[in-house]
């Protein structure tokens, strides 16, 4: 009877604790968190990571936080639970994401950034970011000079509550705004998605009929407006810029459909975060809280290079 | 009866779950919420006429160029100030030369050494005599957003006050003396069609 309460005894501290405790198997273990797998520039950005982390010899896996911070959240719960040792972080909210970043600190955890930027300086180990602003900045005087400094038009903004939102569109307007005869009809949401900004062009067109230009704040909505100004038959009339160097934006500047894009270096962005995170597990700890990687301007003069 | 209070508990766990899962900014807040109480203009002239106009550091354009066609990687080390990952840098240069042009705001310079150098006063815009400069850390601001600011209170003072009024004295045929920011990157072999972000311009 005694070895029999002994053995549930066991068993039970084995059930609660085996579940408990981290998992720690030799080669430490990576986790990749990402915004969405929605968009072809976050899936390239996250099997980059997962690439370079494993050719860096660790084990490495992909959490799509679905753009929802509550999912995110729980992608965070799941993983310092399941004993990862490091986080690269693609971030659904500059403010919204701070609270998991914290927690996966707290855990001991260190989370390295990619590509979009959270407002805290003492949460993350590091952050590599694009460089939005300056690319943005090149864009606006592209897009001044395109315009010959006068016309209407429309600015389709990402995600509200994403820095890298703000950073373009506050990069593009540092230029623009000094240009008083160009005159912004409308500036609305598209949440970065290709079949949002279709629909939300269509409809500003209906007030706005006579636009000169587009400035979209990622790729994947540049050729949403190209698909809604094609559908309306204004696609030669009305000039698209785009940011993100996608393919399929490449090959419409090629074929002198879109006018121009910032490139962006997501292989980069994955690249250093997985080596920061090697280097981490080797002892280093002290990173810049920052890095900017630098965002280079696509149109027509220069697209043979790419 | 038991029902239906069992009906209200249900809708009301639906519509606090739903009213919990989603959330909507307004553009204004956003916006709103990004503006600072720092003083960048106060900060930016100070960094222009304390830091940019007294800097000794910056390298005349001919011994840039012959320093980059020595050893590039040695310039772009000594010289070059990029922040973060890239190919390229930007370099504060001084040089001097005769205006033989006027073109919507660009400025051809012939410089007797290395051909023509383009001065442009209209497009001084983004991070290039911010980075150039060197005076100001990535670090001394919590976000990008900031810093950025720095850059855009820094060219309103010398594309809207300082370029101006000196522009305003100087016609084709002038010799100047100019300092300003250049992008050089390491993929370039070439250095003609160089364009300047001026800070500076004086009529010699």
């Amino acid at each position: 009877m005694k070895i029999k309460h002994l053995s549930l005894v066991l068993l039970t501290l084995v059930l609660v604790f085996g579940c408990s405790t981290k998992e720690k198997s030799g080669k430490p273990k990576i986790a990749v968190v990402v915004s969405t797998l929605n968009n072809p520039w976050f899936v390239m950005l996250a099997e980059s990571a997962v690439e370079n982390a494993k050719k860096l010899g660790y084990e490495a896996k992909i959490f799509d936080s679905q753009n929802n911070p509550a999912v995110e959240s729980d992608n965070f719960e799941n993983l310092i639970s399941s004993g990862y040792d490091a986080i690269l972080l693609n971030p659904t909210d500059s403010d919204g994401s701070i609270s998991n970043v914290l927690k996966a600190k707290t855990a001991g955890i260190p989370v390295f950034c990619m590509d979009r930027e959270i407002n805290a300086d003492d949460a993350a180990t590091s952050q590599i970011l694009s460089d939005n602003y300056s690319g943005c900045v090149a864009i606006g005087i592209e897009f001044v000079k395109e315009l010959k400094e006068k016309g209407n038009y429309v600015e389709i903004i990402g995600l509200v509550g994403d820095n890298n939102t703000w950073a373009r569109s506050g990069g593009f307007h540092s230029v623009v705004d000094k240009f008083p005869n160009l005159k912004m009809v409308a500036q609305q949401s598209g949440n970065f998605d290709r079949n949002n900004a279709m629909e939300v062009l269509e409809t500003i067109m209906q007030a706005n009929p006579n636009i000169d230009a587009v400035f979209c704040g990622n790729d994947a909505m540049a050729m949403g407006a190209f698909q809604a100004l094609q559908a309306a038959g204004k696609a030669n009339k009305v000039k698209i810029f785009g940011f993100d160097g996608a393919s399929d934006v490449i090959e419409k500047i090629r074929e002198k459909k879109i006018i121009a894009t910032g490139m962006q270096f997501p292989k980069v962005m994955a690249q250093t975060a997985a080596q920061f995170a090697d280097e981490y597990f080797k002892g280093r700890r002290i990173f810049p809280q920052r890095v900017p990687v630098e965002v280079e301007l696509v149109n027509a003069s220069n697209i043979k290079d790419y | 009866m038991k029902k239906k209070y069992a009906y209200v508990l249900g809708i009301l766990i639906v519509a606090i779950l739903g009213y919990k899962s989603v959330y909507f900014k307004k553009l204004d807040e956003v916006k709103n919420a990004q503006k600072e109480n720092f003083n960048f203009k106060a900060y930016a002239d100070s960094i222009y006429y304390k830091g940019i106009l007294k800097n000794n550091n910056t390298i005349s354009f001919n011994d840039l160029i012959a320093s980059m066609k020595s050893n590039s990687e040695k310039a772009f080390k000594e010289h070059g100030n990029r922040l973060g990952i890239g190919n390229s840098a930007f370099f504060m240069i001084h040089s001097t030369g005769k205006i033989i042009d006027i073109k919507d705001g660009i400025y051809s310079i012939a410089d007797e050494k290395n051909g023509i150098i383009y001065i442009d006063t209209k497009y001084i815009f983004g991070n290039a005599i911010r980075d150039a400069s060197g005076l100001v850390k990535l670090t001394d601001f919590k976000t990008n957003s900031q810093f950025n600011k720095v850059s855009e209170s820094l060219n309103d003072i010398i594309r809207d006050k300082v370029i101006p009024q000196v522009i305003k004295s100087v016609k084709i045929g002038d010799s100047i003396s100019f300092t300003g920011a250049i992008k050089l990157s390491k993929k370039q072999n070439l250095f003609k069609d160089i364009i300047v972000t001026p800070s500076q311009i004086k009529l010699q």
